[in-house]
């Protein structure tokens, strides 16, 4: 939009600087022509300057002014073959009347008056010829025939007037070629208008284009950090719910179990009392300590679902092994885990997400994959940590779980857990089966070893 | 002293638990067993380590989960350091991976907690003589899932001694720096070498920096 008014303008200043140009030199050409008949003139009277002389001295005594005829015709015949500009630079001579006495061009015009001629808006051509010869010389324009085209163009005449021999003489230049030279000059501009014209487009398209892709990337851009901010707060959300989690199962297990154990034994106390008092175990103290025993197993149920103990007290080895056994007790599907020999290497967020990575792939192991052998494989080496689950079952559609949010939601998420932990995630799946790998620097562990070595070193 | 002479047949037991109530509710049950003597209650592994120096209890009824240093852990360096006080683990934890843990860190029994105090009582007695002693479903869990011994894995313990050695310290230094003796330290670097089948300095090291035990830069 901006472009094209910016293009608007910058053209039609330009034609107007140009018009403005193309005048100037319109009357710059004028001027150049009026001189150049001034010229003509001045140098076609002198050239017959010699014939007055000779007039006046071979003149009729009573009429010493009067140039006689014999000169005269003389003097008509010089400008009859004075000829210039090709065929169109010609004088013309009329006496006073308007009677035609030279007229090169036109020589049926000699010797009739013309005084009455008139142009096409009217005017009597010949009587303002007249007119500006006698007042010293003048231009006048008006349409006459241009011998060389044989049809009327704008003449520009100049008449002066003889005294010596009672004369109007004139000549005139056609105008048309000035206007050719000026219609050259305008299609000259108008082709540079056109050029600069197209400059002025394409450098105006082309940064708009630039701006526009510039728009582009900076909008990119800031969707990616937005995109970015948005999984880093997910993460975080992530990161706060596992945390809670734990709180929530800890809180569970050491506390609400561990008093809940102290009620148990109070009661096994009172149980032990009454015996050593020779009495038997109350009905509801037998009721009491059955229903406590449940409720602790609810309880421990609830605090393991939430976040398994065993991750923090032993390690990932660990609880992927127990994991894996309570897998194979829930289903027919073979199962086996490789492990490395060392333990509690790894920090809480790592634990939690790779823990979380083997659970959520059993689980769809067991809801979808129909696979008869499970392997879970931890390794160190090459300094990467190298968790893999390979099952034989019927392989799933990568791409398709990415849009069915039922149940790859979660493996989609764990895969940006495991990115967001610097680590690497990778699913391949065919009809042959599932392998899911998940890779972490060991450098991203090594400082956590020393930490908590260092803390057990406290006594 | 004068107690003991009198009463020379009595257990001595440290109990080992963060929770005060599951101490005091214990406590109750065991006062009506004539046989056991409570000799000290501490909240931590390494409260405990404290303790068995000074009380050297016949039998230490460890939890598992405690704060600071865990039973498991505790267990490792008491069967290490006190090879005389068995450690009966006392835990509501009833994975095979705590048990099998357990039994490699030394522990001569596994008690769960929500099982009845006369079998808590049982326990004591067997691992005070120096048996095992498993609650019927641990004993049942050993016999579905029994320790693999290709799958050993160093302890905690090792795993600090192992990035000592690789870190370059002597034996004698590693036994100073972890209060332990110098045949002790030596005991555990034969065990590190048999389970990881590696012979030479070198390969340790190389295995210390490929997981994760010692930093690669050796600045700090």
């Amino acid at each position: 939009m901006t472009s094209f008014i910016i293009y608007y303008l910058v053209t039609s200043q330009y034609r107007e600087l140009s018009d403005m140009n193309v005048q100037t030199l319109e009357s710059f050409l004028i001027a150049q022509k009026e001189q150049e008949l001034k010229n003509y003139t001045s140098i076609a009277l002198s050239s017959v300057e010699h014939m007055y002389k000779l007039a006046k001295q071979t003149g009729q005594p009573n009429q010493p002014n009067q140039p006689n005829k014999t000169h005269q015709a003389a003097v008509a015949d010089i400008f009859e073959n004075m000829l210039y500009n090709a065929d169109d630079g010609y004088f013309f001579i009329y006496d006073n009347k308007g009677v035609a006495i030279v007229h090169p061009k036109e020589p049926n015009r000699v010797g009739e008056s013309w005084w009455e001629l008139e142009g096409e808006n009217g005017d009597k051509i010949i009587q303002i010829l007249i007119e500006n010869a006698h007042a010293g010389g003048g231009f006048y324009r008006y349409k006459w025939y241009k011998p060389s085209e044989k049809f009327k163009a704008d003449k520009l005449g100049y008449s002066v007037y003889s005294e010596e021999w009672e004369w109007m003489l004139g000549t005139g230049v056609y105008l048309d070629d000035v206007y050719a030279q000026l219609d050259n000059l305008h299609q000259e501009i108008d082709n540079h208008i056109n050029y600069t014209k197209q400059i002025i487009l394409i450098v105006a398209l082309s940064s708009i284009f630039f701006i526009f892709l510039f728009g582009i990337a900076m909008n990119l851009n800031h969707k990616k950090k937005a995109e970015e901010k948005i999984s880093e707060l997910g993460q975080r959300v992530i990161d706060v719910q596992e945390e809670e989690n734990r709180h929530i199962s800890r809180e569970l297990h050491d506390g609400i179990i561990q008093t809940l154990i102290s009620i148990k034994y109070s009661l096994e106390a009172t149980a032990l009392f009454l015996l050593k008092n020779k009495q038997d175990k109350p009905a509801p103290l037998i009721q009491a300590e059955e229903s406590l025993g449940f409720v602790i197993q609810e309880v421990r149920r609830i605090s393991h679902h939430m976040h398994p103990q065993i991750l923090d007290e032993l390690g990932l080895s660990s609880a992927i092994e127990s994991l894996a056994i309570d897998f194979s007790k829930q289903s027919d599907v073979q199962i086996n885990v490789t492990k490395p020999i060392l333990r509690k290497l790894l920090p809480d967020f790592i634990n939690t997400t790779l823990y979380r990575v083997v659970q959520e792939s059993l689980t769809n192991i067991k809801k979808h994959a129909k696979a008869n052998h499970v392997l879970i494989d931890i390794a160190i080496q090459d300094s990467w940590l190298t968790l893999t689950i390979k099952d034989d079952g019927l392989g799933f559609d990568i791409n398709a779980i990415s849009q069915k949010d039922n149940h790859g939601i979660g493996l989609r998420n764990l895969a940006e857990r495991v990115e967001h932990h610097s680590g690497k995630f990778n699913i391949i799946s065919s009809e042959q089966g599932t392998e899911i790998t998940v890779n972490i620097p060991i450098s991203s562990f090594t400082k956590h070893f020393h930490h908590t070595t260092k803390k057990s070193e406290l006594k | 002293m004068d107690r003991r002479e009198k009463e020379p047949r009595k257990i001595t037991v440290l109990l080992v638990d963060d929770h005060p109530m599951v101490q005091g509710g214990l406590m109750a049950c065991l006062e009506y067993y004539d046989d056991i003597d409570v000799v000290g209650l501490c909240s931590d592994g390494e409260d405990a380590l404290a303790k068995v120096k000074s009380l050297t209890p016949k039998v230490i009824l460890m939890d598992v989960s405690m704060p600071r240093m865990n039973g498991i852990d505790a267990t490792e360096i008491i069967t290490e350091q006190f090879p005389k006080s068995n450690v009966l683990i006392f835990s509501m934890h009833d994975s095979s991976e705590f048990v099998h843990s357990a039994i490699q860190a030394g522990a001569c029994g596994y008690v769960l907690k929500d099982t009845s105090s006369e079998e808590v009582y049982e326990a004591i007695k067997a691992v005070a003589k120096g048996n095992n002693y498993f609650s019927s479903t641990i004993a049942k869990m050993l016999i579905e899932t029994p320790l693999k011994r290709e799958h050993d894995k160093l302890t905690t313990r090792e795993q600090v001694i192992l990035s000592y050695v690789a870190q370059g310290f002597s034996s004698k230094e590693i036994a100073k720096k972890l209060d332990i003796s110098f045949r002790t330290v030596d005991a555990h670097r034969r065990n590190i070498k048999t389970k990881l089948n590696i012979e030479s300095l070198a390969d340790l090291v190389r295995y210390a920096i490929n997981h994760g035990l010692i930093k690669q830069e050796s600045s700090d």
